[in-house]
């Protein structure tokens, strides 16, 4: 334990001094894409209620997560992969999971910012008050480590690095569009809304709704849905890194 | 097939066989015995297959068939125990953009199982001794190629395993500091590492490694100390010539060995008995105006390599870093 411990925090520096280049940008843009989205969704609802802006300001973490997860790290794995990175950190003697592991873990310190500037911006802005349960901390974790898992899966089990980047720019329209995060379920065409019981999108909403907000949310069943797709997201991650070519 | 000066056993490979859908037989019943303490090259022009069978070594391909026994453990079964006990520097670039040359090496070190202590010590002597210390705290993203090679070297040679693979170890690298390089490889094999040694650059696998194997289209043609691969040859001297441009390749004598054409060089092997006759017929081709210049002298090990490795094969050779 103490051996992989240890392994773990030295990635975990190796990750941490690799993205200090990309730190101040990713910030300026999450920060950007915060006050963005929260002046920008008010375009769409001209006569904005506070039940509807709570709504939509506690999504908005799920929204700024998956997209790290589905969609920077994707992009991010494929690069590397092309660069043969993979080639160096897998002769290393550091367990690979251990290397996702750490790897996850910047991401989500990564997106952290993002996540908390939209919530104060959004209640401010909609002048709401937030309704913080300690869930939120394992909640947003969760959400946060299954997407990279996600991202993961796409990216390493694209045959060619290039789709992965590709599928990627699917990915983005998909959950913005037509996946039940800025709106209710009950608003897509039925056999969409039945995708969705299934898919974890509707419920890590769920989650965020439910840890940050009053609203009315079935968090139980929410945690095990997401819960489900962590460990079935770390499980084809473990099989896809753990394989020799 | 000894292992050499050391009859201990690092690394032994046997009948290793490997296939892709669009590429098959790369490696194709390859054997090869690395003793300790010794530096073994692996040597073949680009595409022989010689990187396909280090990435089997350290555990990143899983070979069709066929063994790898690292120190007595199968490593085919073991992937984990290849890791620990080889460091490699890869071919291609290692990630180490954001970091210094100091943090990536002593990372590294630290990774590979070495104290805090021990690894700063050693990566300020790897600095040192390549003459890299104005380098150690600038970040790598601004270094050249050679420079992120050299780095990467380090990166190998930090906290080294048992067995050290270097994939094209010279390549980007100015003279000067390849110099140094090579006897930090040698003190590697002092420190009781066995190095296994990747590269098409004849010349410096000559004056480097202890024995070598020549690899080509997947297959080991040979192997031996390269004085043995050179006794190998009843004739034991050289003859190069090169022709005048654009000249004709002029009707080669029975005396002539072997012969590599190679756009305007033309080598081959005599013997000794030969050498005044070859020395009469290269003249009067110069002469005539038909050659520029021409050489006798031993064998090299690059003749026996252009002649395992074939007359098409030998084109991939770099005639610039070979002549350096």
């Amino acid at each position: 334990m103490t051996r992989l411990w240890r392994s773990y925090l030295l990635m975990l520096k190796w990750q941490a001094l690799s993205s200090r280049t990309i730190l101040p940008l990713s910030l300026v843009v999450q920060i950007m894409i915060a006050v963005g989205f929260i002046i920008g969704i008010g375009f769409f609802y001209p006569n904005m209620t506070t039940e509807t802006a709570k709504f939509l300001t506690t999504g908005a973490p799920t929204i700024t997560l998956l997209m790290v997860g589905l969609v920077m790290v994707p992009q991010m794995v494929a690069m590397q992969r092309s660069a043969g990175s993979f080639d160096y950190f897998w002769s290393l003697p550091v367990p690979r999971l251990v290397y996702v592991a750490a790897d996850a873990t910047i991401w989500t310190l990564m997106s952290l910012p993002g996540v908390i500037v939209s919530l104060l911006l959004g209640a401010f802005y909609f002048d709401f008050s937030l309704e913080l349960s300690w869930l939120a901390i394992p909640a947003m974790l969760l959400i946060s480590v299954t997407g990279v898992f996600m991202g993961y899966v796409i990216a390493h089990s694209a045959p060619k690095p290039e789709m992965a980047s590709l599928a990627t720019q699917i990915i983005v329209f998909l959950i913005m569009l037509f996946s039940p995060v800025m709106y209710p379920p009950e608003q897509l065409p039925g056999w969409l809304e039945k995708i969705h019981t299934v898919f974890p999108v509707l419920y890590m909403a769920d989650l965020s709704r439910g840890t940050l907000s009053d609203l009315p949310v079935h968090l139980g069943r929410a945690f095990a849905v997401v819960g489900a797709w962590f460990v079935f997201g770390l499980a084809v991650t473990t099989l896809l890194v753990r394989r020799r070519r | 097939m000894s292992p050499g000066p050391d009859e201990r056993v690092a690394l032994q490979v046997s009948d290793l066989c490997k296939s892709y859908p669009k590429n098959p037989l790369v490696n194709d019943h390859v054997s090869i015995t690395l003793g300790e303490g010794e530096i073994f090259g692996l040597l073949g022009p680009n595409g022989a297959g010689k990187t396909t069978l280090v990435s089997q070594i350290i555990g990143l391909v899983k070979p069709d068939s066929g063994s790898i026994v690292i120190g007595g453990v199968d490593t085919i079964a073991h992937p984990d125990h290849a890791r620990q006990a080889c460091s490699f520097q890869a071919q291609t670039q290692v990630p180490i953009s954001g970091l210094t040359a100091k943090q990536a090496i002593e990372l590294v070190g630290r990774v590979r199982g070495g104290s805090v202590k021990q690894v700063r010590a050693r990566a300020g002597e790897l600095l040192a001794q390549l003459e890299m210390e104005d380098w150690a705290s600038k970040m790598a993203d601004t270094f050249s190629g050679g420079m992120r090679r050299l780095v990467a070297f380090c990166m190998a040679a930090v906290v080294p395993g048992r067995i050290v693979i270097l994939d094209e170890p010279t390549n980007d690298i100015d003279p000067a500091r390849r110099r140094l390089l090579w006897d930090q490889v040698r003190g590697l094999v002092d420190q009781g590492s066995a190095v296994l040694l990747v590269t098409h650059n004849v010349l410096e696998a000559e004056r480097a490694v202890d024995r070598l194997a020549i690899i080509n289209k997947g297959s080991v043609v040979g192997t031996g100390t390269p004085a043995s691969l050179k006794g190998d040859n009843r004739q034991s001297m050289r003859l190069e010539l090169v022709l005048e441009p654009r000249g004709e390749v002029p009707q080669l004598p029975a005396f002539l060995e072997g012969p590599v054409v190679t756009g305007r060089r033309i080598m081959g092997r005599i013997a000794e008995r030969d050498v005044a006759e070859a020395v009469q017929w290269s003249a009067a081709l110069r002469e005539q105006g038909a050659a520029e210049e021409y050489a006798v002298g031993p064998v090299t090990l690059e003749d026996v390599y252009l002649a395992a490795v074939g007359h098409e094969d030998a084109g991939s050779l770099d005639r610039e870093e070979v002549a350096e």
